[in-house]
């Protein structure tokens, strides 16, 4: 009983903390919403075309780069995970080190290689492929460019560590009953990995979902996702109706999206019988 | 000696993305040192004029790098505090609830930077005289506490408590063996975390762009400002400088605590 007390006695600065400035405000804020304007914000917002095609826009960016970085980050992983060469610590460090560096400056090196006098385009015309220069800064392209640039560690980093927990016997084992390396793949490494791919989905489509500056500066003043969204309302619009029904809806599309993915995959793990790693 | 298992396709796959990840970077590099506004390859020359633009009182870098140390490093220390006597709450002792308490604490990190932010504008807007600093500093304090709770909590899960009882039966004191035995062995999990929350403090833009005042800015947010206006190689001079302090870092942890610790 002892224990118990000084147990809660360690853990208090830290509960008061986030129960004063998070859990109060968080709550206050969403009973003072709805009891101020009731749900008439969140109606408008999903009655409204212009909303509606922003929240998909989210979706969207964010499938795409969650997709396109397990399709890299996956043989990257496991490249990695394998391999015995003295490159391992460098790839290490070169995937550890954009962790570091700030979004606002990543960004910023992607607007000199895309942008309309950039450095992709001056090699373009110099070899002569094109005469006008290509328009990717400012579109979605270049937002999904720099949020796999962004979230690719995140994803390689999830898969590292599961692959390279798989004992190579098991897979050896595999090959000795007469798989095919891609039969042993597909039956035996991939359903193995399984954990990390969805951790790693996980973590990267959150974070595309409400990620600010990357969109904010790659995207230009005409693409708006429901971070910049929010910002907009706030800062030019003035409308925070619209900014709290945003930034609720959200919230919720994340606990959702990770309620789906995280239900959905526990009982396929259930039956493959690795749900302890999930 | 290659790995049986090895694919040469997976290996051209994580070179080309290894030049993807140091391609941005690289630029920017090379970009800060060319003479000309606009950013040509090869550059035309070599030039430190922009470096010197950063010192430049209008552009306000300096100022805006004194506050984002403040916030980061005061933030960071007082969440080291809490967020390791937390930590300790939930590894040394067995309770009920113990998950739970975990979950509360790093709760922070599943609601989006926006969406805090504009809870904490509305409060700020009620309450009324809450000081330019205080603003970010409060929405950075919650945000980071979560990734020192969690790499702390990760070492000490698999802490041999055994340990403080061997100090213990030696003569130590409880508080000779929190400082001597406890604080060291948990030394990585703390200083990993406390790396990952200043620089997310550091770097943070969602937060800081809707709570700064105009008579409290931090540094992300001049370099977004910066940008709006003008597009020249200063912004490359101040990012290649914030690269170096990252490299610095990286080599630094490396040394002292192993990169293992952030694949946690």
């Amino acid at each position: 009983m002892e224990r118990k007390r000084s147990a809660m006695l360690l853990a208090l600065p830290a509960a008061l903390a986030l129960f004063l400035f998070f859990v109060c405000p968080m709550v206050y804020i969403l009973v003072k919403t709805i009891g101020e304007n009731g749900f008439s914000d969140f109606l408008d917002f999903f009655s409204d075309p212009f909303y509606l095609d922003i929240l998909w826009t989210t979706v969207r960016v964010s499938l795409l780069s969650t997709a396109v970085s397990l399709i890299l980050g996956y043989p990257t992983a496991y490249y990695m995970a394998r391999t015995r060469s003295r490159l391992k610590n460098v790839m290490m460090i070169i995937i550890l080190f954009p962790f570091l560096v700030s979004a606002v400056v990543r960004a910023y090196g992607w607007m000199v290689i895309l942008g309309k006098n950039g450095l992709l385009n001056q090699l373009l015309e110099a070899i002569g492929l094109i005469s006008d220069p290509l328009e990717i800064l400012n579109t979605e392209t270049a937002v999904i460019i720099g949020m796999i640039h962004l979230l690719i560690p995140y994803m390689i980093l999830s898969l590292i560590g599961v692959l390279q927990s798989i004992d190579p016997n098991v897979e050896y084992a595999a090959e000795s009953l007469g798989a095919s390396p891609f039969e042993t793949f597909l039956k035996v490494v991939f359903p193995l990995s399984l954990p990390g791919i969805i951790s790693g989905c996980v973590l990267v489509f959150t974070m595309s979902m409400t990620s600010y500056a990357t969109p904010k500066l790659l995207g230009g003043s005409k693409f708006r996702m429901m971070a910049t969204m929010v910002v907009q309302e706030i800062n030019v619009n003035f409308d925070w109706g619209a900014a709290s029904a945003i930034s609720y809806i959200l919230m919720a599309a994340i606990l959702l999206a990770q309620l789906i993915i995280v239900l959905g995959t526990s009982r396929y793990m259930k039956r493959m019988g690795g749900g302890k790693n999930a | 000696m290659r790995d049986k298992r090895s694919n040469p396709l997976c290996a051209i796959v994580a070179v080309l993305i290894m030049l993807f990840l140091i391609a941005p970077l690289v630029v920017i590099i090379l970009a800060s040192f060319t003479p000309t506004a606009l950013i040509t390859f090869p550059p035309k020359g070599f030039s430190l004029e922009w470096y010197a633009n950063i010192f430049s009182k209008s552009n306000n870098f300096i100022s805006g790098l004194a506050n984002s140390l403040k916030i980061g490093l005061g933030a960071t220390v007082l969440d080291i505090f809490i967020g390791v006597t937390a930590s300790l709450a939930i590894c040394r002792y067995d309770f009920k609830g113990k998950n739970m308490l975990l979950n509360y604490f790093t709760s922070p990190m599943y609601v989006p930077g926006v969406s805090f932010a504009f809870v904490l504008l509305q409060v700020y807007s009620q309450v009324g005289g809450v000081p330019g600093w205080a603003r970010i500093f409060i929405g950075h304090f919650i945000i980071i506490l979560p990734y020192i709770i969690r790499n702390t909590v990760s070492v000490l899960h698999v802490f041999n408590w055994t340990l403080e009882d061997a100090a213990t039966s030696l003569g130590a004191n409880p508080v000779q063996v929190f400082f001597k035995v406890t604080i060291p062995l948990a030394k990585p999990g703390i200083l990993a975390g406390a790396l990952l929350a200043f620089l997310y403090s550091f770097d943070e833009v969602a937060l800081s762009s809707l709570l700064s005042t105009p008579r409290f800015v931090t540094l992300p947010i001049r370099i977004m400002n910066y940008m709006e206006m003008s597009f020249d190689p200063t912004l490359a001079a101040i990012s290649t400088l914030l690269i170096l302090c990252s490299l610095i870092l990286v080599v630094l942890m490396e040394k002292f605590v192993g990169l293992d610790m952030f694949m946690r």
